[in-house]
C-alpha cells in the first residue's frame, strides 16, 4: 500500500461526502463548508497525481494548479459567503 | 512577433485593463466601459481578418508552448464567439448607459462597469484557451462577475437567486476541476492537443462526465437549470441580456470544443445527451407558459433554448458529430443575440409600464411601442422563422437529424417551435390588444438610444440569416480535424 | 511489510475522512467550522506525506485559514442578526431521512465509480516531470513550483489573481450599505498578544515570499500570512477602515493584476512573446511581480474578511445614495 492509494481514495471520499452535503444541506452556511470539502477532495486527485515513489521528485505542475485552486475557492467561498450575509440582512428588514 | 498574436493578448487584456481603470476611477466608470469595448472589437475584428487570410493562428504564452506553457488558439469558431460576445457586450453597454442613469443608482453604476468588464476578460479568454486548467479558472472568472451582475440590484429576490447561481457555479466548476484531474492522471496533459486520440479508459470516461456534468450546471442544461430562471429574471435589465445572451454560451462553447478534440466515449452517452436537450425544450416550454412575468419567461425560453442546442449536438449521433457542432454553434450565435436583444426590450418594457405582469400587460396606459416592436422581432428569431439566424440553425438541425434517419429530434424540434410560438403569443397577443383600456392610451416611442441597442441586435438576429453561408463558411476556418477528413 | 508510516497515512486518511463526515453532520455550527479548520490541517499534513510542501502551506494558510476565519466572521454576523429578530437556527429545517438516504446513496454510487476510475488510471503516470526539468534552467527561479506559477504557467496564475481581484469587487458590491455586528470584543491580553506577534508575523510573511524562489513558499503564502497581520489589525481595531482609504484600498486591490498583466505584455516584443521573460531579467522581474502580488494578495483577503466597503454611514443605517 503506498500514499498515493490511500490518499487518492482519500480523496474520493471527500469529494463524495462534499457532495452530498452540496446537494442536501439546508443550512447555508453547511453548504459553503461542503463545497469547500468537495475542493479538498479534487485537490487530492491532482496531488495524489503528482506523487512519486521516492526518491523520486514530484510534479511540480499540479502542485501549482492546486495553490491556483485554493485561491480560487476561497475567493469563491468570500462572495458566497457576502450573499448569505446580505441576504440573512434583507430577510431580517423584510420580517421586522 | 506579428500583429494577429497581439490582437489575441488584446482581446483578453485591454477588458482587463478597462476593468482596473473602471474599478479605481469609479466616476469616470462608463466612459471607461465603452471605449474598452470600442477597442476589444477592434481587436476582434482585426483578429477576424487575419483568421480568415492565414487560417488558425496559436500564440504559445512564454514562448514555452503546450504541454509545459498554455497556448491561446483562435479559430472560426473562436473568432465568431469573440465577435458574438464584442457585438452584443457593445450594444448592451450602450443600452446600460439608459438603464443606469437612475440618481439613485449610482452605486450599480459604478460596479457595472467593472465586473462586466472583468466578465468580458474571463468570456474572450474561454473562447482563446486550449488548456483545461485554464479553462477552470477562466470560468470561476466569469462566475464571479456574473454573480456580482446578478445581485446587482440588491433586492431580496436577486440576492437568493444570485447565491443559488453562486452555489451551482461553484458546484460545477468543481466537477469540472475533479474532471481535470481524472485527465491528469490518465495522460499527464492538460493541453487540447493532447486529448486528441487519448484511449477512452475508465478514468478518461470518469473525466468527461465529470466535466460534462459540470458545464451542464454552469450552461443550467436541464435537469441541472433549477438555478438559471430566477437568476436571469430578477437581475436589472442589462445584466440580464449579459447573463442569459453571452455567460451561459461560456460553457456550452467548452462542450463542443472538448467534443472536437476528445469525441464522446459512445453513443449512449450522446443520446442521453440529446435526452437532457429535449427534457429542457418541453420542460421550458411549459414552463414559459406558465410564467407570470415577462422576464420570467424570457429566462425560461433561455432554458428551452440551451435544450435545443444541446439536441442540434446529439441530432445525427456519433458519427454526425464533425458536423452537428455546427448546428449548434449557429443556434448559439443567434440565440446569443436575440436573447439580449429580448431581454433589454423585456426592461424596456417593464421600465416604462412599471411592472411585467403579463396578464396586464395590455391594460397599461403607456406603450413602449418601439420596445415591443423589438421583442417581437427577437422572438421571430427565437421561434425560427425564415429569414433569421434561429430559422438557419433550426434547419440545419433538422437537416442533419433527417438524413441521418433520426426523427426523433426532428419530432422534439417541432414541439420546442410549437411551444415557443405559443408562450411568445402570450405576450405578443398582449402586446396587439387595444380593447382593454378605455382611457386614451400614451403612445410611448421611447428614448431613441435606450431602444436603439436592442432594436439592433433584434434586426441582426434577423438579418444574420441572410449571411448563413459565409459565417458557416468562416466557422469551418481551422477546424482541428478539419484536415484529416 | 508493515511500514509504520503506511499506518500513519491510514490512521491520518480515516482521521481526514471522519472528520469531514463529522464536520458536515455535527448540529452546532460553530463547532461544524472547529472541525472543519481540524480537517483542513490534517489535509495538509496529508499533502505534506505527499511531498507537496507547497500546497500543504497554502491549504493551511488560505484554504483553512483565511477560510476558517470568513466562515466563523459570518457565523458571528448570522448569529447577531438572528439575535435581533425571530430567526432562529430552528428555521432551517433538518433534513429528512429519506431524502438524506438518497443522496449518500446518489453520491456514493459516484464515488465508488471514480474511486474505480482512479484505481485503473496508471499511478505515477506521465506527467510534466521531464518538460520541466528541461525548462527549469530557463525559468530564472530555483523552486520548480514557483517556475510553474510565475512562468511555465504564469498566464493562470494572472487569471487566478483576476478572480481574486472580480471577488473582492462583488464583495464590496453585494456588501454595499450593509450595516455591520459589532466586532466581538478582545479582551486586553488579546490585544497586547497580537502586539507582539504581529512584527513577527510580518516577518515569516515576508520570509516566504523571499523563499518562494528557492524553496517551498511564495507569492500566496506569503500574501496569506500577511493578510493575518491584517486581519489581527482588524479585530483588535488597531486599524479600522474609513472611507477615505477607499482609494488606496482600490489600488492595493489592482496592484498586483495590474503589474503583472502590464510585465506580461511589456516583455513581448523583439522575438519575444507575452509572459516571456528576457532570460537576463527573467528573476527581477518574478520577484517584482512576487512582490506586487503578495501585497495584493494580503490587502485582498484582509478586505475578504472584513467584507463591506467603508462608506460613511450612520450606526446601524443603510446607504443607499
Amino acid at each position: 500500500m503506498t500514499p498515493d492509494l490511500i490518499y487518492g481514495l482519500t480523496g474520493m471520499a471527500v469529494f463524495g461526502i462534499g457532495l452530498v452535503g452540496a446537494l442536501c444541506a439546508q443550512d447555508r452556511l453547511r453548504r459553503v463548508l461542503a463545497l469547500k470539502l468537495c475542493s479538498v477532495g479534487a485537490a487530492f486527485v491532482l496531488v495524489v497525481g503528482a506523487w512519486r515513489e521516492p526518491p523520486g521528485a514530484p510534479d511540480p505542475v499540479p502542485h501549482a494548479l492546486v495553490i491556483t485552486g485554493i485561491v480560487v475557492m476561497v475567493s469563491a467561498t468570500a462572495v458566497a459567503l457576502a450573499l448569505i450575509r446580505r441576504l440573512q440582512t434583507l430577510e431580517a428588514e423584510d420580517d421586522a | 512577433m506579428t500583429l494577429d498574436l497581439d490582437m489575441m493578448m488584446m482581446a483578453i487584456f485591454l477588458p482587463l485593463f478597462g476593468a482596473i481603470a473602471a474599478f479605481i476611477l469609479p466616476r469616470a466608470a462608463a466612459l471607461v466601459g465603452l471605449v474598452t469595448l470600442a477597442l476589444t472589437t477592434g481587436a476582434v475584428i482585426a483578429l477576424g481578418l487575419e483568421v480568415r487570410q492565414s487560417g488558425a493562428v496559436v500564440l504559445p504564452l512564454g514562448g514555452w508552448g503546450a504541454p509545459l506553457g498554455i497556448d491561446l488558439r483562435a479559430d472560426g469558431l473562436s473568432v465568431a464567439m469573440l465577435a458574438l460576445t464584442s457585438a452584443v457586450g457593445f450594444l448592451v453597454s450602450i443600452a446600460a448607459l439608459d438603464a443606469l442613469k437612475g440618481a439613485d443608482q449610482a452605486r450599480e453604476r459604478q460596479y457595472f462597469w467593472p465586473l462586466w468588464l472583468l466578465l468580458l476578460t474571463g468570456i474572450n479568454g474561454v473562447y482563446l484557451s486550449t488548456d483545461i486548467f485554464n479553462l477552470y479558472v477562466m470560468i470561476e472568472v466569469i462566475a464571479l462577475a456574473a454573480v456580482g451582475l446578478t445581485v446587482l440590484s440588491a433586492t431580496r429576490a436577486a440576492v437568493q437567486a444570485g447565491l443559488e447561481y453562486m452555489y451551482a457555479s461553484i458546484l460545477g466548476a468543481l466537477l469540472f476541476l475533479m474532471g481535470v484531474g481524472f485527465i491528469y492522471l490518465q495522460i499527464g496533459r492538460l493541453d487540447f492537443t493532447g486529448l486528441m486520440g487519448a484511449e477512452p479508459t475508465a478514468a478518461l470516461i470518469a473525466a468527461v462526465a465529470l466535466m460534462f456534468v459540470g458545464l451542464a450546471l454552469k450552461t443550467a442544461l436541464f435537469p441541472l437549470h433549477l438555478w438559471l430562471p430566477a437568476a436571469h429574471a430578477n437581475a436589472t435589465a442589462p445584466a440580464s441580456a449579459l447573463l442569459s445572451g453571452l455567460v451561459v454560451k461560456a460553457a456550452l462553447y467548452i462542450v463542443l470544443r472538448l467534443a472536437q478534440y476528445m469525441p464522446f466515449p459512445s453513443e449512449t452517452l450522446l443520446t442521453l445527451v440529446g435526452l437532457m436537450g429535449a427534457g429542457a425544450v418541453i420542460w421550458g416550454g411549459i414552463q414559459a407558459l406558465r410564467a407570470e412575468r415577462l422576464k420570467l419567461l424570457v429566462a425560461w425560453s433561455t432554458v428551452a433554448q440551451i435544450g435545443l442546442i444541446f439536441v442540434a449536438f446529439a441530432r445525427a449521433g456519433e458519427v454526425g458529430l464533425t458536423e452537428s457542432w455546427k448546428a449548434a454553434a449557429l443556434l448559439i450565435l443567434a440565440h446569443g443575440i436575440a436573447k439580449a436583444a429580448m431581454f433589454l426590450a423585456a426592461g424596456r418594457i417593464k421600465d416604462e409600464i412599471g411592472h411585467d405582469v403579463i396578464r396586464d400587460l395590455d391594460r397599461a396606459p403607456v406603450r413602449p411601442t418601439l420596445a415591443q416592436f423589438t421583442f417581437a422581432l427577437a422572438a421571430i428569431s427565437l421561434i425560427g422563422l425564415p429569414p433569421s439566424l434561429g430559422f438557419i440553425g433550426k434547419w440545419s438541425l433538422m437537416e442533419g437529424a433527417l438524413v441521418a434517419g433520426y426523427w426523433h429530434w426532428v419530432a422534439v424540434t417541432m414541439l420546442g417551435t410549437l411551444l415557443s410560438v405559443a408562450y411568445f403569443s402570450r405576450v405578443l397577443s398582449a402586446f396587439l390588444r387595444f380593447d382593454r383600456i378605455r382611457t386614451p392610451v400614451a403612445e410611448h416611442q421611447g428614448w431613441a438610444l435606450a431602444d436603439a441597442a436592442p432594436l439592433t441586435l433584434a434586426l441582426t438576429a434577423i438579418g444574420l440569416g441572410l449571411m448563413a453561408a459565409p459565417i458557416l463558411r468562416f466557422i469551418e476556418i481551422g477546424y482541428p480535424f478539419g484536415a484529416a477528413l | 511489510m508493515t511500514d509504520p508510516l503506511v499506518i500513519f497515512d491510514l490512521l491520518l486518511a480515516l482521521g481526514i475522512v471522519a472528520l469531514a463526515i463529522a464536520s458536515l453532520s455535527v448540529r452546532d455550527r460553530f463547532a461544524m467550522i472547529v472541525l472543519f479548520i481540524v480537517f483542513g490541517l490534517f489535509s495538509a499534513l496529508a499533502w505534506v506525506r505527499l511531498s507537496a510542501p507547497d500546497v500543504a502551506l497554502a491549504e493551511a494558510a488560505i484554504g483553512t485559514g483565511v477560510t476558517g476565519a470568513l466562515l466563523l466572521k459570518t457565523l458571528h454576523h448570522l448569529r447577531f442578526v438572528e439575535s435581533r429578530t425571530a430567526i432562529t437556527e430552528a428555521a432551517c429545517a433538518p433534513v429528512p431521512l429519506g431524502v438524506l438516504l438518497a443522496n449518500a446513496a446518489f453520491c456514493g454510487l459516484i464515488t465508488l465509480g471514480l474511486a474505480v476510475a482512479f484505481l485503473g488510471a496508471p499511478s505515477a503516470g506521465p506527467g510534466f516531470d521531464a518538460l520541466v526539468a528541461e525548462a527549469m534552467p530557463a525559468s530564472g527561479v530555483d523552486h520548480p513550483v514557483t517556475g510553474v506559477l510565475l512562468n511555465f504557467r504564469a498566464y493562470d496564475t494572472l487569471m487566478e489573481v483576476v478572480v481574486l481581484l472580480a471577488a473582492v469587487i462583488a464583495v464590496w458590491q453585494i456588501e454595499r450599505g450593509l450595516s455591520d455586528a459589532p466586532a466581538p470584543a478582545m479582551g486586553e491580553v488579546w490585544q497586547g498578544f497580537a502586539r507582539l506577534v504581529l512584527p513577527a508575523i510580518v516577518v515569516i510573511g515576508t520570509y516566504l515570499l523571499w523563499v518562494g524562489a528557492e524553496a517551498p513558499g511564495g507569492a500566496f503564502q506569503g500574501g496569506a500570512v500577511l493578510a493575518a497581520v491584517g486581519l489581527l489589525l482588524l479585530l483588535t481595531r488597531a486599524y479600522v477602515p474609513r472611507p477615505e482609504h477607499r482609494g488606496i484600498a482600490r489600488g492595493a486591490f489592482v496592484l498586483g493584476t495590474g503589474t503583472f498583466a502590464l510585465v506580461a505584455l511589456m516583455v513581448a516584443g523583439g522575438g519575444r512573446v507575452a509572459f516571456e521573460y528576457p532570460l537576463d531579467h527573467a528573476k527581477t522581474l518574478i520577484l517584482l511581480i512576487e512582490g506586487m502580488v503578495t501585497i495584493s494578495i494580503a490587502v485582498t483577503l484582509a478586505a475578504l474578511f472584513h467584507g463591506r466597503e467603508p462608506v460613511a454611514l450612520p450606526k446601524g443605517g443603510r446607504d443607499d445614495t
